[in-house]
């Protein structure tokens, strides 16, 4: 096991170093110096020079590479030389916004998700799983935004029941947070439905051909109990997996959706500096990302073969 | 039971649902061809109004017979707008797809086929890739090198490759394990003869279907880049754009995104619906994008 877990850090560090220097370099090959870039046009040569200073660009790309690394480790991400903000004070208050609209879209997703996909797998062709599969088949076609636009139309320009007026902290009360972010994280949460839903009927419906759940049934237990203990379970694996794979996709619908609720969070962020050609800060904060998201699946994939004895042993 | 019982058992279950999935599939296909052959024909449409023209009616007026669609808050015809977007979107999927399919399949073939380090090395750049979020990273790309025609079809065609690369990879590992190709490699054939004459062509159906699906997610991509304002640059439209203008006038007139939200949403429909039938009649597994 130790062997195990030590190959796979080992991979997760190469990993993200490899994709972190691909950026850098990548950002290497546009014309111009970013330095004047970052100031929108309108520097002094010292301001220029300090820049310079700052990003090591005298020195070769690998160079600049391994010292903003360190700068990095180090917590120092760097600041806007236009607005002179950090990047992490832009981060702090953007990052719990995120945060919370995914964990909300999340549990909107599962909490859906486990039901309908349970039910639909243990009554293949049945109403409910002809709706529920129609469903999620003409979600899958929706773009986020569409479906956004949709719901905003609806429920909060027609029937005004939820805000449109950016972000509310839970500190100004739950009943205002809730106004402007239900319908972010419904959103979000009806791109990620039917891709665990799919999933999770494909699973239920090879589990219940398994001896253990005609035993249970043979027992007299009744079927939620069944469905919930001897179904579930064994899925729990699958989606956990499906549920790495998808926090990538989940970041696209981060974008859109901060975006279109003028939720500044992360994915703001990122738009807005990408607006205003802040492409240091852009580097930096692609690259975080890039490496959240290869350590979430290096993570998801570990977590798997210590809940699963069997994954180990191939 | 005999075999011919358990068809006959079956029959009547079965009929019209596949004959309600035949009709479904015609209507997609319908679809697909009359925004196809519209967006293709555009330039010469004579019914159909310059879509950058102001005042071609009154501004911010409904769906109407003259303006199928309705119109913006300059007076532009949104139905002339919506076909026009529709054009530059398709022709950055068009391509996106071609070449993905091209280069995503070959690299999945040749990883599955080889096997060993080849594999190895392609199988751990496209997991890489693939656990990288796509948005961020043709955001990224776009920005760097321009919003241009060219650039957002290079950042749509890159997120393409690997999910392609894999589907073509299972495929080929598939079929090089069958007996026709242990056949034909005793039989004295090189590696050439095996890899595309005997295992290439097995993939093609796989990557047919394929193209469908992935044509719906480049679709979304390059909608989602242009509803940020990171695709091609305005004045040039495309559906991402059209309904980025009309979430800001959902309250004065929402027909401008319901109109081209609906037109975007069948169209995706249909793709999907024509991607998932051919996976379903080839009988294709583990090809899910």
């Amino acid at each position: 096991m130790l062997r195990f877990l030590g190959t796979r850090l080992a991979q997760l560090a190469l990993v993200v170093l490899a994709v972190t220097l691909l950026f850098y370099w990548m950002l290497n090959l546009l014309p111009g110096n970013p330095c004047v870039a970052a100031f929108g046009g309108a520097a002094t040569q010292e301001q220029i020079a300090e820049c310079e200073q700052d990003r090591n660009l005298d020195d070769p790309v690998i160079v600049q590479w391994a010292k903003w690394g360190g700068d990095v480790l180090t917590g120092d991400f760097g600041k806007s030389y236009l607005t002179g903000r950090t990047f992490g004070e832009a981060l702090t208050t953007a990052l719990p916004r995120t945060l919370l609209l995914l964990a909300y879209s999340q549990t909107l997703a599962l909490g859906a998700a486990i039901p309908l996909g349970l039910w639909s797998g243990y009554r293949q062709n049945s109403a409910v799983d002809k709706i529920t599969s129609g469903g999620a088949f003409a979600l899958l076609s929706t773009p986020v935004f569409v479906l956004g636009l949709v719901l905003i139309l609806v429920f909060a320009v027609k029937l005004n029941w939820f805000d449109l007026s950016g972000y509310e902290p839970i500190s100004e009360g739950l009943a205002a947070h809730f106004r402007v972010m239900f319908l972010p994280a419904v959103t979000l949460a009806a791109g990620l439905l039917p891709v665990y839903l799919r999933l999770l009927r494909t699973d239920v419906i090879g589990t219940l051909q398994e001896d253990f759940v005609g035993t249970a049934r043979a027992k007299g237990l009744p079927v939620r109990h069944v469905l919930l203990r001897h179904v579930l379970r064994p899925s729990s694996f699958t989606l956990l997996t499906i549920f790495g794979v998808q926090a990538a996709q989940a970041v696209n619908g981060v974008i859109v959706v901060e975006f279109l609720f003028d939720l500044d969070g992360v994915g703001s962020l990122l738009v807005g500096w990408v607006a205003a050609r802040e492409f240091l800060l852009v580097q930096t904060l692609v690259a975080l990302i890039a490496a959240v998201f290869v350590t979430v699946t290096t993570v998801v994939d570990l977590l798997y073969s210590v809940l699963d004895p069997r994954v180990r042993r191939k | 039971m005999t075999a011919t019982a358990a068809v006959a058992a079956a029959e009547p279950e079965v009929r019209p649902r596949r004959q309600g999935r035949n009709l479904a599939l015609w209507l997609s296909v319908g679809w697909l061809a009359l925004v196809i052959a519209a967006v293709v024909a555009a330039p010469w449409l004579g019914f159909l109004d310059d879509p950058h023209r102001p005042l071609a009616g009154q501004p911010e007026e409904g769906p109407s017979w003259s303006h199928w669609f309705g119109t913006d808050q300059l007076g532009r015809d949104m139905f002339a707008r919506s076909v026009w977007g529709g054009r530059l979107s398709l022709s950055i999927a068009g391509p996106a797809v071609g070449i993905g399919i091209v280069a995503g399949g070959l690299l999945g073939v040749v990883a599955g086929y080889f096997g060993t380090w080849v594999d190895g090395a392609v199988s751990s750049i496209v997991n890489v890739a693939l656990a990288l979020p796509a948005l961020v990273f043709a955001l990224f790309i776009v920005t760097m090198l321009g919003q241009s025609y060219a650039n957002v079809t290079i950042a749509v065609t890159i997120l393409t490759i690997p999910a392609i690369a894999r589907i073509a990879r299972a495929q080929a590992l598939r079929f090089a394990a069958r007996e026709f190709v242990t056949v034909a490699d005793m039989m004295g054939a090189r590696w050439p003869r095996l890899l595309f004459r005997e295992v290439l062509p097995n993939v093609v159906p796989a990557l047919a279907s394929i193209a469908f699906l992935a044509m719906g997610i480049v679709i979304i991509a390059e909608g989602s880049l242009s509803f940020i304002g990171a695709s091609v640059g305005s004045p040039s439209i495309t559906w991402g754009n059209i309904l980025a203008a009309g979430r800001g006038r959902l309250e004065e007139s929402p027909h401008i995104a319901l109109t081209t939200g609906g037109v975007m949403f069948a169209t995706l429909l249909a793709l999907n619906f024509v991607g998932d039938e051919l996976l379903r009649r080839l009988d294709v597994r583990e090809a899910r994008i």
